[in-house]
């Protein structure tokens, strides 16, 4: 079915709440409806098993309009329906649809405290993002909130006594996070235990919120590719490709063939330094440190290659708007062939060793398992769906940039357990490696950049692209100016959570960690507002501030 | 002059102070093996040592719900056990300075009284990470110690003795790995289990639950129950090389044998992946103590058929 007519269906579908529709894009259809019709359109997208529910987009659409909009976005393939919700700014609400597609939870919740869209019939009230003293009727992501608001709840909670944690006789809530060993990154999970047994599983996020969104829209189109670079640590560039890819689609710029083969080479090599961090911190999770030592040892040397291209190891920065920075030379291709021949084959060897090793086994296999249909229903994204046998990979469903040229092969298992997503990350490298050879063999001539204007043209547009972890989801939207008027980020982690928190119930509190690392949650993806205190003054600095601090630290 | 004796056999040697340093060598082999098959470059000679002088120089911090008796004694009784129960053992191969009939059954007594006072510890403090550790530490206590010590009966039937240097003298004519292989091997992995190493660290696995049942405990507390666990690597070490590898005579056999012991262990803590709690369970009465039961079997029939 091609996309035109996916589009169709979907008109079909919705045809009788349709109050308005709009094409912003070839690929794209708004479809205004009233709040009231919202639950049964989106089961109607359901039921006819019309794509899944990527993401929920809110905004504010300014004081003068009075409104707030929620986009609910479907993507099927490269087709994408939104449910574009008008609202008033005053008593927003919207009917929840988690009841039918559970992971709309996360973004419910999202949107409600973010944009104050109140979510009638949501059964979690915790904050998710924002800390539980927030002032009520206060919404930093709507345009007329100031850093003011935030002050009043700036109160010290260090003498408080912990919650003594004992709910029954034998039942206790073990923490899990913000600081615990088993996190990196810091979340709070509340597991109930009856002995060893996981009773029940409670979530949260924004200990380490930046609000990246919000400072979006203060900044200038190229500045911002460098603050979403900065989004997270291990996909920076996939993060800073769907930026730039969704702005060159506003612009109407056509990305030089040689910059988008150097794109999808870049993102190749992220994924393997991502899915070796990965299979380093699962095996620390489960207790196995020598594959922990062995599998960052070998990633060292996707890090440096990373290094030599692109002068970074983390935040590479090899996009510009319009084409990247970095060359890659004979020098630079003849290293990474050599590279990625010695990576090969130690992929190979984890890969026996993840599907042999009987101790490595016996906490891998038959664990945290999750069917094809209970995948779809979680929504899941990435390999964590793909070891479950739900074919779903952006690069393949919707092939964008240099992977028209250079396509990868879909790697599924059926098995869904931990074990299963150790293989579908391994084996999903040796295609990396294979379609990154091909690009090095095969590289375009041409220029590295196209010219970019200033000022882009207004719009709104939908960017995916396929990060380590899953699909990642950009929106964008332009008035016309220098600077956008919202962006916003869903990550993959934030589709996964569930598939941890619904498997957790019913198993040992040892496989926890292991269930929580097997999806690969990336919390700083999550989060994305940062207020730095001067602990000496106690006040609170201005970006402006921090830009001079920073510049005076390193010319020290 | 007796009394002294005494007090130098306790504190100086070959208990107390030689002991507890000849813990922190081990233990620095013991880190440094298993950092070179992970492919690391593993710690400096005296960072055992360094990490003893910081600790215990630390702030023993004071949990506010606990009962302080239990909380500040229970590392000295930890340390005290490991300590005499070094009295009973041919310690760097010399003859052990008390010997009675029956000290075998004393010393594993002994032994146990660490990980006991570990699990009291846990109890002890309102931490959820410290009562799961517990009941883990106690749990596993359960598992190992009944196949640990069948293990270590077979050589006392063969010699005919329950006194350790009676066996240790059996077994410097008679190399009981070669004739009891199961309940050398059983002995090895009983040694791991109660030392909590890899893969028998789910008491104190951190990502699951911080540092089980001593996560409260700082500064001076720590490092005891530390030093306890380290004199027990050393008397475990001798107990199994003395009964099985030959017997110990002479400090440089005991280094040799020990050491050789101890590479084992490095190995096999390194290549294995740690065991959910009800794994290991299952894994030692399922398999442990039966093995070790069989062995004892064959041992009792051929006492009984070849005299």
């Amino acid at each position: 079915m091609s996309t035109e007519q996916k589009l169709q269906t979907a008109e079909q579908l919705l045809a009788p709440w349709n109050k308005e529709t709009i094409r912003p894009e070839e690929n794209r259809l708004d479809v205004v409806i009233q709040p009231e019709a919202l639950h049964e359109a989106a089961s109607a997208l359901h039921e006819a098993k019309w794509g899944y529910l990527s993401a929920i987009t809110g905004m504010d659409m300014g004081v003068e309009a009075g409104q707030l909009e929620a986009l609910y976005h479907f993507c099927n393939g490269p087709a994408i329906t939104s449910l574009r919700v008008r609202l008033p700014r005053a008593g927003a609400v919207v009917p929840t649809i988690a009841d039918i597609i559970p992971p709309a939870t996360f973004f419910e919740r999202e949107i409600k405290e973010m944009f104050g869209i109140k979510v009638d019939g949501l059964a979690v009230t915790d904050h998710l993002f924002l800390p539980e003293d927030w002032l009520p009727d206060v919404y930093p992501q709507r345009v007329d909130f100031t850093i003011e608001q935030a002050k009043a709840m700036e109160v010290s909670h260090a003498d408080q006594m912990p919650e003594p944690g004992r709910v029954g006789e034998n039942t206790f809530v073990v923490p899990i996070g913000p600081q615990h060993p088993a996190l990196k990154e810091p979340g709070h999970f509340s597991f109930t235990v009856d002995g060893e047994i996981v009773t029940a599983a409670k979530m949260r996020l924004g200990y380490a919120h930046r609000g990246i969104e919000k400072a979006a829209e203060s900044r200038s189109w190229v500045e911002n590719l460098y603050l979403f670079e900065r989004v997270c640590g291990i996909c920076s560039h996939t993060h800073a490709m769907a930026f730039s890819m969704g702005v060159e689609q506003l612009a109407k710029v056509e990305v030089p063939a040689r910059a988008q083969a150097i794109r999808e080479l870049v993102a190749g090599l992220e994924r393997v330094h991502s899915h070796l961090l990965w299979l380093g911190v699962t095996a620390h999770e489960a207790g196995f440190d020598t594959l922990f030592m062995y599998s960052w040892r070998d990633r060292e040397t996707v890090m440096n290659l990373l290094e030599q291209i692109t002068g970074n190891r983390v935040n590479y920065s090899a996009n510009v708007l319009g084409g990247v920075k970095c060359e890659i030379g004979d020098e630079q291709s003849k290293a990474i062939k050599e590279g990625l021949t010695y990576l090969e084959t130690r992929i190979r060897h984890y890969l026996e060793v993840v599907t042999t090793d009987a101790m490595f086994l016996n906490r891998t296999r038959g664990i945290g398992t999750i069917t094809a249909p209970e995948a779809e229903r979680f929504g899941l994204l990435g390999p964590t769906a793909r070891a479950s046998g739900v074919a779903r990979d952006v690069r393949i469903e919707a092939p964008y940039g240099a992977y028209v040229r250079y396509p990868v092969s879909l790697v599924t298992e059926t098995n869904g357990d931990l074990e299963a997503r150790c293989v579908v990350r391994l084996k999903e490298l040796l295609v990396s490696c294979f379609a990154m050879r091909s690009i090095l063999d095969n590289m375009p001539e041409g220029p590295l950049t196209a010219r970019m204007p200033r000022k882009i043209p207004a719009g709104e547009t939908v960017a995916r692209v396929e990060a380590p972890r899953g699909e990642l989801f950009y929106y964008i939207k332009s008035n016309g100016g220098e600077i956008p008027v919202r962006v916003h980020v869903r990550t993959p982690s934030l589709c996964n959570w569930v598939s941890v928190l619904e498997k957790a119930v019913g198993r040992q509190l040892a496989d926890v960690p292991m269930l929580i690392a097997g999806m690969d949650p990336c919390f700083s993806c999550n989060d994305r507002v940062v207020t730095v205190v001067d602990s000496r003054t106690s006040e609170n600095w201005s970006w402006k501030r921090l830009r001079e601090y920073g510049i005076e630290y390193y010319s020290r | 002059m007796n009394t002294l004796t005494s007090i130098v056999t306790l504190l100086i040697f070959p208990a107390g102070i030689t002991l507890i340093l000849a813990g922190m060598f081990y233990e620095w082999i013991d880190r440094n093996l298993v950092a070179r098959f992970q492919n690391r470059v593993g710690p400096r000679w005296f960072q055992p040592f360094a990490d003893a002088v910081k600790l215990l120089a630390k702030e023993q911090i004071k949990p506010a719900i606990i009962n302080p008796y239990l909380f500040f004694g229970l590392p000295i009784f930890a340390l005290a056990g490991a300590l005499t129960a070094a009295l009973y053992v041919p310690l760097f191969g010399l003859a052990p300075p008390h010997s009675l009939t029956g000290d075998l059954v004393i010393t594993i007594y002994l032994l146990s009284l660490p990980t006991m006072c570990i699990g009291l510890a846990g109890w002890n403090t309102t931490s959820r990470f410290s009562l799961i550790g517990a009941t883990r530490t106690l749990t596993q206590l359960f598992a190992y110690e009944a196949p640990f010590l069948l293990a270590l009966l077979g050589p006392a039937l063969v010699a005919g003795s329950w006194q350790i240097s009676e066996i240790n003298g059996y077994a410097q004519n008679h190399w009981l790995i070669l004739t009891q292989p199961i309940g050398f091997i059983v002995a090895v992995i009983g040694l791991m289990g109660k030392l909590e190493l890899p893969p028998f660290d789910a008491p104190e696995a951190e990502t699951e639950i911080v540092a089980g049942a001593l996560t409260e405990y700082s500064g001076r507390g720590l490092m005891m129950f530390h030093l306890a666990k380290s004199a027990e690597l050393v008397i475990g070490l001798t107990l199994v090389s003395s009964f099985y590898l030959g017997g110990l005579n002479g400090i440089g056999l005991f280094l040799i044998k020990t050491i050789i012991l101890l590479f084992f262990m490095s190995i096999l803590q390194s290549l294995l992946t740690r065991l959910r709690i009800d794994q290991t369970v299952g894994l030692w009465w399922r398999f442990g103590a039966i093995l070790v039961l069989a062995q004892i079997l064959v041992t009792i029939l051929w006492k009984g058929f070849m005299p």
